[in-house]
C-alpha cells in the first residue's frame, strides 16, 4: 500500500457527495499546511485564517482533482498560491524563493513564528514538542523502535516486521501502543 | 475503545483502510480527535510542524453554508477507435463533397456570366465589362444575345434544382 490510499478513499467519498469525509482531510493536513504558511504569514492568528481559506479552496477545486499527482503535492501548490495572494492583499512581497513540497515538510515554522508571534503561543508550541519527545524517550525499546521506523523512516508494517523479526500483527500492536502512550501525555495539554 | 483506536492507528498508516473503519471515523467526533492527535504526533516526530491548530469545524461550517456543492465525479475519457476502412470511406466522402461543391460553384460562375450580358431589359448596359487580351472573344460575349426571358428562367430553374440536389446529398450523408 502507498500513502495515497486513505487520501484517495476520502477524496472518492467527497466526490460522491459525502461532504463529512472532508473533515478528515482537514484534520490530517491542517498542521502541515499551517507549517508551510509560517514562511509567508507571521501571526498565528492569520495563519489559522489562511489555513481555513486554503481548505475552502481545496474543497472547491476537488472536482477537478484527478489524482495525477499525490494529494499533498496538489494541496501544497494551493497553499503556496493562497499564501502569495494573502501577501499581495497585504501589499507585501512574497519570499524571494519558494520551497518545494519535500522541503516544506522539514521547514520548521516555529522559528518563523518566533519573530512576530506572541510568547504564549511560542511557549505552547515548544511545550507540545517537549511533551511528545519526552513521551517517546520513556517508551520501551521495542515500541520506540516501531514508532520511529514508521514515522521517521516511513517503513511499512511488513518492512518493520522483517527488521524487528516479528509478525506484522505485533508491529501493528506496538505502533498503536506507542501512539496511545504518547497521546495520554499529549491530550491533557491540548485540552487546556 | 482500545481495539477501535488500534484500527485507527493502522488506518493512519494505510495498512488497514477498511470502508467500515472509515464510516465509523467520519461519524464519531471523539475518534476524529484521536485521529488528529495521532497525526500531530507523527508530524512532530518528523519535525514537520510545531503548530497545533484546528480549523476543521470552521471549514466544514463554511462548506455547508455554500448553496450547492458542485461535486462532480471525474469523467472517464472514452477512446474512439477508427479503423483503416473508416478512414478510406471518410476520405471518399470528403472528396465527393469537394467535387459536388466545385461543380456547383462552376455552374454559379457560368450562370452569373451569362445572366449579366446586355439584354433587352437592361438596354444594352453591360453589367460585367470584361475584355480579355488577344483576339479570342470571352465566352460571355459569344452567348446569343437574342436569348429569351424564358431561356433564362429555365436556366435559373436548372440551377436551383442542382443546388437542391446538392443540399439533399449533404443531408443524406451520415
Amino acid at each position: 500500500m502507498n500513502e495515497r490510499d486513505l487520501d484517495f478513499q476520502l477524496i472518492q467519498r467527497i466526490q460522491n457527495g459525502e461532504q463529512q469525509a472532508f473533515t478528515l482531510l482537514v484534520r490530517k493536513y491542517q498542521n502541515r499546511v499551517a507549517n508551510i504558511l509560517t514562511r509567508y504569514v507571521r501571526s498565528s492568528g492569520d495563519i489559522a485564517d489562511v489555513t481555513q481559506e486554503v481548505f475552502i479552496k481545496v474543497h472547491k477545486s476537488l472536482p477537478s482533482f484527478r489524482g495525477d499527482s499525490a494529494f499533498y503535492t496538489w494541496l501544497y501548490r494551493i497553499t503556496v498560491n493562497t499564501a502569495k495572494n494573502y501577501l499581495t492583499s497585504q501589499s507585501r512581497r512574497p519570499p524571494a524563493s519558494d520551497i518545494d513540497a519535500m522541503e516544506a515538510d522539514s521547514y520548521d515554522g516555529s522559528d518563523a513564528l518566533k519573530s512576530a508571534d506572541s510568547p504564549e503561543s511560542i511557549l505552547r508550541s515548544e511545550e507540545m514538542k517537549r511533551v511528545i519527545m519526552d513521551a517517546i524517550d520513556k517508551l520501551p525499546t521495542e515500541l520506540k523502535a516501531a514508532i520511529t521506523l514508521r514515522e521517521l523512516e516511513g517503513m511499512s508494517y511488513e518492512e518493520i516486521a522483517k527488521i524487528e523479526d516479528c509478525p506484522i500483527g505485533t508491529v501493528r500492536s506496538r505502533i498503536f501502543r506507542a501512539r496511545d502512550s504518547i497521546d495520554k501525555q499529549l491530550a491533557p495539554l491540548l485540552e487546556e | 475503545m482500545t481495539e477501535i483506536n488500534e484500527k485507527l492507528s493502522s488506518l493512519i498508516d494505510n495498512e488497514n483502510v477498511e470502508s467500515k473503519s472509515l464510516d465509523a471515523l467520519i461519524l464519531d467526533k471523539e475518534q476524529q480527535n484521536v485521529f488528529s492527535r495521532y497525526h500531530l504526533i507523527g508530524d512532530v516526530i518528523r519535525n514537520e510542524t510545531a503548530l497545533n491548530i484546528d480549523v476543521s469545524e470552521l471549514v466544514m461550517a463554511e462548506i455547508m453554508q455554500q448553496p450547492e456543492s458542485a461535486i462532480v465525479t471525474p469523467i472517464k475519457a472514452v477512446a474512439v477507435r477508427e479503423n483503416s476502412d473508416n478512414n478510406v470511406i471518410s476520405f471518399i466522402k470528403r472528396f465527393g463533397q469537394y467535387a459536388i461543391a466545385a461543380s456547383v460553384a462552376g455552374v454559379v460562375v457560368m450562370t452569373s456570366f451569362i445572366t449579366s450580358q446586355p439584354t433587352i431589359e437592361n438596354n444594352g448596359i453591360e453589367v460585367l465589362n470584361t475584355i480579355p487580351f488577344g483576339s479570342v472573344s470571352p465566352v460571355s460575349l459569344q452567348a446569343n444575345k437574342s436569348q429569351s426571358k424564358q431561356a433564362l428562367q429555365e436556366r435559373h430553374e436548372r440551377l436551383e434544382a442542382l443546388l437542391k440536389d446538392h443540399q439533399l446529398q449533404l443531408q443524406l450523408q451520415p
